[in-house]
């Protein structure tokens, strides 16, 4: 499956926000099948803050561990926003970008 | 001393200038002072909030006065985001002129990310709870590369203090927020974006200036440090000035 993240807003900004957009897309992520990985794509995304983040993609994370990919995180925003979600569950996002 | 004077040392922080030029303002009698029984200089609370609706020098200073201001009113309209969701559409559209700007193609997302933290930080924990007036005062200026966000919320102390009762001053307080990562959570979900807010300016030509209660702080490219110090002058809530 593949999560285009710009179809959530190409700003994405506070925790409100981000647990919304979760849980408006939780019967999507209900079809993820076993073993199938999850691609989150930035590409379009102009702002993206932890504390959106904290609120969509930690949970993915924690859902999904390894078969969670992201792509097209060049943007330094979204860079910036990774590093600092890295450091506070201490887990490392798989980047397909890098 | 009376809580309506000021002395002239506070008078100069909040209007930007210096000592000297408040006494030459007092001289010339564009803003006279009132003597103290010890002669020194004192200025009245609302006569200088009233100099400053008259004469701004720019939003920082309509902040400054709208966040020490002991009288809770809403900013004037085109300044104020009453809710989170006003916020939403005025920041976005900051995003969108931000990414016009050539100069800015590689920060502008970095300054979205700051301005977010901040804007959202204020409703996320005063959502309930605002003492007065709900709600951020926002403004920019493009041309001089200024962003000023403030809120009149209950300060990052208060807040703080429900993860980390230990903390005794708005000075630690803002040490904390700017440095701890707080992965406990309870009672409340916390943001963290406070750290990547000091690390994105530490990394970029971005400046911040940050007060909440008498605890300000300055960080700028490079900088390790965080350069706390304290104010002559009290905030209710928060005040941020972002330079680019």
């Amino acid at each position: 499956m593949i999560i285009f993240l710009k179809k959530f807003g190409t700003t994405l900004s506070s925790r409100q926000a981000g647990k919304e957009s979760l849980a408006a897309f939780e019967p999507t992520l209900r079809d993820v099948k076993e073993g199938e990985e999850v691609v989150a794509d930035f590409e379009g995304v102009f702002v993206f803050t932890p504390s959106w983040g904290d609120e969509f993609l930690t949970p993915l994370l924690k859902r999904f561990g390894q078969r969670l990919i992201l792509k097209n995180t060049e943007n330094p925003s979204v860079q910036a926003t990774l590093k600092l979600l890295e450091q506070i569950h201490k887990k490392k996002f798989i980047d397909a970008s890098i | 001393m009376n809580s309506k004077l000021l002395t002239i040392k506070q008078t100069a922080e909040i209007l930007g200038v210096t000592t000297q030029t408040m006494r030459r303002w007092d001289k010339s009698g564009r803003l006279s002072s009132i003597r103290g029984k010890n002669n020194y200089r004192y200025y009245k609370k609302d006569e200088i909030e009233n100099y400053i609706k008259n004469n701004p020098k720019d939003f920082f200073q309509l902040a400054k006065i709208w966040n020490m201001s002991d009288l809770g009113v809403a900013p004037r309209p085109d300044f104020y985001c009453a809710d989170s969701s006003v916020f939403k559409a005025r920041s976005s559209r900051l995003t969108s002129e931000l990414r016009e700007i050539k100069k800015l193609s590689k920060i502008y997302s970095l300054i979205g990310l700051i301005v977010g933290e901040i804007g959202n930080n204020s409703f996320d924990h005063n959502l309930g709870n605002w003492p007065d007036v709900p709600g951020i005062f926002f403004a920019y200026n493009l041309e001089k590369k200024q962003i000023v966000l403030a809120d009149r919320g209950q300060g990052i102390l208060s807040t703080l203090k429900k993860v980390k009762p230990a903390l005794k001053n708005h000075e630690q307080a803002l040490k904390t927020a700017f440095t701890e990562i707080i992965s406990g959570r309870a009672p409340e979900s916390r943001g963290n974006g406070l750290k990547s807010v000091r690390q994105v300016v530490a990394d970029n030509e971005i400046s911040l200036f940050f007060q909440t209660g008498n605890a300000q702080l300055k960080i700028k490219k490079k900088d390790s440090n965080l350069n706390i110090k304290k104010s002559k002058i009290n905030f209710h809530g928060c005040l941020a000035m972002i330079k680019f």
